[in-house]
């Protein structure tokens, strides 16, 4: 009886130290998402007062213009495009338009 | 020891492990949750602060997107307005060769000691008075030269219209550059000037046609 007693003990310590190890890992947890917002804030508020002074928006400003030169691309390909088109004009129309010169230009 | 209590001595040893299992898995689900909020919490503020960063430097980024992709405007637009300007040009280009063809009496379709005539009488009638000199090219004088009287025939209208012909030929396609007797009117009526005239009363409609508006 003795013996079982002792073991009960030791087992309700077991518990007692578990429900202590598992208070110190949640508190372990909430000190490092803690610990993680307060950084973030930090840096956030960092980021902003140096984007204020115009400073490290190094970034942001290489990723606009990547952007913007990838648009930029886009559009002179729609331009050659529209061009190449223009330089294929038809030799109907260009007759069309040439009969048309001529008969502005030589008197009636 | 009995084999009972034996029993009863593992069962509650493998209850109390369970036990202890349980509450660490929680706690460690605990944790992981804890730490999963803060993870969403930083990615939050993180988008928040870009938020407010682009509000800050937006005019900086928006000028330069519009200085990129406005000089690609410009380039394309000047692109497009070159090919226009090069068809456009084609046309009046060929149409000076068709001019020079007809002026060198090598276009069979059309009669140009007519096309020079109606030149010459257009430049008068427009004018107005009674002498006029006229200048042509060589070949065109040396034509002038030989019908003057059939021209003149056809100018009964006008009353005593004296033409004199410059003997000096001008550098021209064909046509007539027509002056009154003092010299205080002149009238152009090259090819050339007709051409060129043409092209800017004409080239929207050109343009309609070759469709390259």
């Amino acid at each position: 009886m003795e013996r079982v007693l002792d073991i009960g003990e030791r087992l309700q310590k077991l518990l007692e130290d578990a429900e202590r190890e598992a208070e110190r890992n949640v508190a372990e947890a909430q000190k490092r998402a803690d610990e993680m917002i307060s950084r973030a804030k930090e840096e956030a508020e960092t980021r902003r007062h140096r984007a204020q002074r115009g400073d490290g928006i190094e970034d942001l400003t290489r990723g606009e213009e990547e952007k913007a030169k990838e648009e930029a691309a886009k559009i002179l390909d729609g331009y050659r495009v529209k061009a190449e088109a223009i330089k294929k004009v038809s030799s109907a129309r260009l007759e069309e338009a040439l009969k048309l010169v001529l008969r502005e230009v030589l008197p009636r | 020891m009995k084999a009972a209590s034996i029993d009863l001595e593992a069962r509650l040893i493998e209850r109390t492990v369970d036990q202890r299992n349980e509450v660490i898995a929680r706690a460690e689900e605990r944790a992981r949750r804890i730490l999963q909020v803060a993870e969403a919490e930083c990615e939050r503020i993180r988008a928040e602060s870009d938020e407010q960063i682009l509000n800050i430097v937006g005019s900086e980024l928006r000028a330069i997107r519009d200085r990129i992709v406005g000089k690609a405007e410009i380039e394309g637009r000047k692109m497009l307005m070159l090919a226009r300007e090069r068809a456009l040009s084609d046309v009046f280009e060929e149409a000076e060769k068709s001019l020079k063809e007809i002026a060198e009496w090598r276009d069979e379709r059309v009669n140009y000691g007519e096309v020079l005539t109606k030149m010459l009488v257009e430049a008068i009638s427009a004018m107005g008075g009674d002498e006029f000199i006229v200048s042509a090219n060589e070949r065109d004088l040396s034509y002038l030269k030989k019908q003057i009287g059939e021209i003149k025939d056809r100018m009964k209208e006008f009353d005593n219209v004296s033409i004199l012909l410059d003997e000096k030929p001008i550098e021209a396609i064909g046509g007539v550059i027509v002056r009154n007797r003092d010299g205080t009117k002149t009238y152009h009526n090259t090819l050339e000037g007709r051409l060129l005239k043409a092209r800017s009363r004409i080239e929207a409609e050109v343009a309609r046609i070759l469709g390259v508006i």
